[in-house]
C-alpha cells in the first residue's frame, strides 16, 4: 500500500506541473495578446492624436485660409484608416460646426457691415443731392460765366460723388435712390455721362426715340455710369469712349466701345460672375481697393431685369459693354403724353410763374432723335410733338414754313388756348412780325416800334395829347412838366 | 401716371450740355436778346439741347429767358449754347426792340407850337 504513495504523488505533482505548465501557457499567450493590443491601441491612439493635431494644424487652418481666399481643396484625413470610424465622424462634426461657425459670423459681419456702410452712403448720398440742389440754384442765380465756371467744376465733382455713394449703397441693398420721370435713352446715357470723371471722352450715336420707364431710369444711368467709368479709367486719355443705341425686337441695346487695355479670359470670366448678379456679393471679397463697379451692376441688373455683358470684342481692342434694356424697361418716346399738347410750346400767360411755360414732356422728344432727317425736324412742332414719328412724314421745306405758321396760328387760337389743366396760354409773337424781323438784314437794325406806326394812329394820339394839355391847362394853372407859354 | 412736366433737371448735368465750357463765344447775350432761328443748316451733328434750341427759334423770335425756360436750363448755360449756335450759323440775335421811349418835352413842344401855329 505503501508501495504506492509516491506513485502516487508523482502523479500529483506530475499532473499539478502540467496543469502550471497549461495554465503558463495560456497566460503567456494571453499576455502577448494583450501585448500586441496594448501596442495596437498605442499605435491607434498616437494616430488619433495626429489626426487630432492634423485637424488644429492644418485643416482647421486650412479652412481657415480657404474662408478668405476660397478655391483650394481642404485636405481629408491623414490616416486613410480611419475613414468611416465614429472618430473619423466626429472629427467631421468638428470640422462642420467650425464651418457653420465661421459661415454665421462671415454672415453676421457681412450683414452689419453693409447695414453700417449703407447707412452711411445714404446719409452721403442724400447730401450729395442736397448739395446737387444748391449747386443748381446756384447755376440760376449767377450770371457771371466765371462763378458757372467754378460751379460747373464743382457740380462735375458732386456727381461723381454721389454716384460713388449711390453705388455703394446699393451695393449694400439699398434703392438707387431717386424716383424720376420716365426720360428719354439718350438723355438717361447722357446722365450716365454726367457722372463720371471723364465725362468729354464720351461720345454718343443715337438713333433710337425710344424711354426709359420712370423705375428703371435710375438704376440704368447707374449702371451705364459704372461702364463709362471703367471703360474711361482703363484706357488712354486722349481716346474716346464710344457709345452706340441700338435698337432690336425685343428691347434696346447700349453697347458701350473703349479703346483700352482690353481684359483677359479670366478677367472676363470674373466679370461675366460678377455681371450676372446671381452669387452673392460680400463686401469684404472686392480686392483693395474694392471694385465696386461690376458688383454694382450686376445687383442693378438682377433686380430691375436687364442684362449686362462684357467682352472683349471692341473694335478698338478695348472692352465691348453691352447693356441689353428688355421692352418691359422701356417705352415708345412720348407715349407717357396723356394730355393734348398742340400748341405746348405758346408759353402761358404770366410767364412768370415758371412750370406754367415750362414744355410737356412730348416737346423734348425730338432732341432724343439725332438722326432724323433734317426736313423733318421743320415741320411745325406743334404738329409733330403729339404724333410722334408719324408726324414726321408731314413735313414742310424750309421755305414755306413761315407761310405755314399762319394757319396754324388761327387753329390755335380759339380751340386750344388752354393747356390740359384748363389754363389759358398766352400766344406767342406771331409769325407775321417774326418774318418782318427777319426781312430786317441788319439783325441790330432797331428801329423805333413808332416808326412802324400807321399815320392815322399817330395823329389821332397826337390829338389826344394836344386835347389832353388843353384840358389839363384849363383846369389847373399848375406847371406840372408842362411848359408854360 | 401723370405726364412729367418738366424735364428731368438732375439727370443731364449742365456741364455735359455745354461741353465744360462756361464763357459764352460772344458776351452780347442778355435776358432779353432775341434770337431767330435761320432755317438754313442741317441739324445734324447737333447735341439734343442744341437742336432743341434751333427748333424752338425756327418758328419766329424769342427770347433768351424763354429759350432757357422751355430748356429747363440756367440762363448762363444757355447763352453758351445759343452763342455757339449763332457762330454756326443756326441762329441769330437782335437786341430786343426797345420801349418806345416818350419823346423828349422839347420836341413836343416844338410840336405844339407847330400845330398851334398851324390851326
Amino acid at each position: 500500500m505503501t508501495r504506492h504513495i509516491p506513485e502516487a504523488v508523482f502523479w500529483c505533482v506530475a499532473a499539478v506541473a502540467l496543469a502550471g505548465l497549461v495554465l503558463s501557457l495560456r497566460q503567456y499567450r494571453a499576455a502577448a495578446a494583450l501585448r500586441r493590443r496594448l501596442a495596437a491601441a498605442e499605435k491607434t491612439l498616437r494616430g488619433r492624436d495626429a489626426e487630432v493635431r492634423h485637424l488644429v494644424e492644418v485643416r482647421l487652418t486650412a479652412l481657415e485660409e480657404n474662408h478668405w481666399a476660397g478655391g483650394q481643396p481642404l485636405p481629408g484625413l491623414l490616416d486613410g484608416g480611419l475613414f468611416g470610424t465614429d472618430f473619423a465622424r466626429s472629427l467631421q462634426q468638428v470640422v462642420d460646426r467650425f464651418t457653420g461657425a465661421a459661415e454665421t459670423a462671415r454672415t453676421r459681419a457681412d450683414h452689419s457691415a453693409k447695414a453700417t456702410l449703407k447707412a452711411a452712403m445714404r446719409a452721403l448720398q442724400a447730401l450729395a443731392n442736397e448739395q446737387q440742389l444748391s449747386i443748381s440754384d446756384m447755376q440760376d442765380r449767377h450770371d457771371s460765366p466765371h462763378v458757372l465756371q467754378d460751379l460747373l467744376e464743382i457740380d462735375h465733382a458732386n456727381s461723381q460723388f454721389g454716384r460713388r455713394a449711390q453705388a455703394i449703397a446699393v451695393l449694400c441693398g439699398s434703392w438707387p435712390g431717386r424716383q424720376r420721370a420716365a426720360s428719354p435713352l439718350i438723355d438717361v446715357v447722357r446722365g450716365a455721362t454726367s457722372r463720371i470723371r471723364d465725362y468729354r471722352r464720351v461720345e454718343i450715336h443715337s438713333a433710337a426715340d425710344i424711354d426709359v420707364t420712370s423705375r428703371a431710369v435710375e438704376p440704368v444711368v447707374l449702371a451705364v455710369a459704372e461702364l463709362l467709368d471703367n471703360a474711361a479709367r482703363h484706357s488712354q486719355p486722349n481716346t474716346s469712349v464710344e457709345v452706340n443705341i441700338r435698337s432690336a425686337h425685343n428691347g434696346v441695346s447700349v453697347v458701350i466701345d473703349d479703346a483700352g487695355v482690353g481684359m483677359d479670359s479670366g478677367e472676363i470670366e470674373e466679370a461675366g460672375r460678377r455681371l450676372s448678379g446671381t452669387e452673392d456679393i460680400d463686401i469684404n471679397r472686392l480686392g483693395d481697393p474694392p471694385q465696386f463697379g461690376f458688383a454694382v451692376i450686376g445687383v442693378l441688373a438682377a433686380r430691375y431685369g436687364f442684362t449686362v455683358s462684357v467682352d472683349s470684342r471692341s473694335p478698338y481692342g478695348g472692352v465691348r459693354a453691352v447693356v441689353f434694356l428688355p421692352k418691359s424697361l422701356l417705352a415708345t418716346a412720348g407715349s407717357t403724353v396723356t394730355a393734348p399738347v398742340r400748341g405746348a410750346r405758346t408759353p402761358a400767360p404770366g410767364g412768370g410763374t415758371r412750370t406754367a411755360t415750362l414744355p410737356t414732356r412730348g416737346t423734348h422728344v425730338l432732341p432724343a432723335a439725332p438722326d432724323t432727317p433734317p426736313a423733318g425736324l421743320l415741320a411745325d412742332p406743334a404738329q409733330t410733338v403729339p404724333a410722334g414719328p408719324a408726324a414726321l412724314t408731314d413735313t414742310t421745306s424750309p421755305a414755306d414754313a413761315p407761310a405755314q405758321d399762319a394757319p396754324d396760328h388761327e387753329d390755335e387760337g380759339s380751340p386750344a388756348a388752354a393747356t390740359a389743366g384748363g389754363l389759358p396760354r398766352r400766344r406767342r409773337r406771331t409769325p407775321t412780325e417774326a418774318a418782318t424781323a427777319q426781312t430786317a438784314p441788319d439783325p441790330a437794325d432797331d428801329e423805333p416800334a413808332t416808326a412802324t406806326r400807321p399815320a392815322y394812329e399817330t395823329a389821332t394820339r397826337m390829338g389826344a395829347f394836344a386835347r389832353g394839355t388843353r384840358s389839363g391847362r384849363a383846369a389847373t394853372a399848375d406847371d406840372e412838366g408842362i411848359p408854360q407859354e | 401716371m401723370t405726364p412729367p412736366l418738366r424735364r428731368e433737371r438732375g439727370l443731364v448735368r449742365p456741364y455735359v450740355v455745354t461741353d465744360g465750357r462756361a464763357h459764352p463765344t460772344r458776351n452780347t447775350l442778355d435776358l432779353v436778346t432775341l434770337v431767330n432761328g435761320t432755317g438754313s443748316r442741317p441739324l445734324t451733328g447737333l447735341s439734343p439741347e442744341k437742336r432743341r434750341v434751333v427748333e424752338l427759334c425756327r418758328p419766329g423770335a424769342l427770347s433768351l429767358a424763354e429759350v432757357a425756360g422751355h430748356l429747363n436750363l440756367a440762363i448762363s448755360v444757355t447763352k453758351v449754347l445759343v452763342s455757339d449756335l449763332i457762330d454756326s450759323g443756326h441762329l441769330t440775335a437782335r437786341a430786343p426792340i426797345p420801349r418806345t421811349e416818350l419823346p423828349d418835352a422839347r420836341i413836343l413842344q416844338e410840336v405844339l407850337d407847330g400845330l398851334r401855329s398851324r390851326l
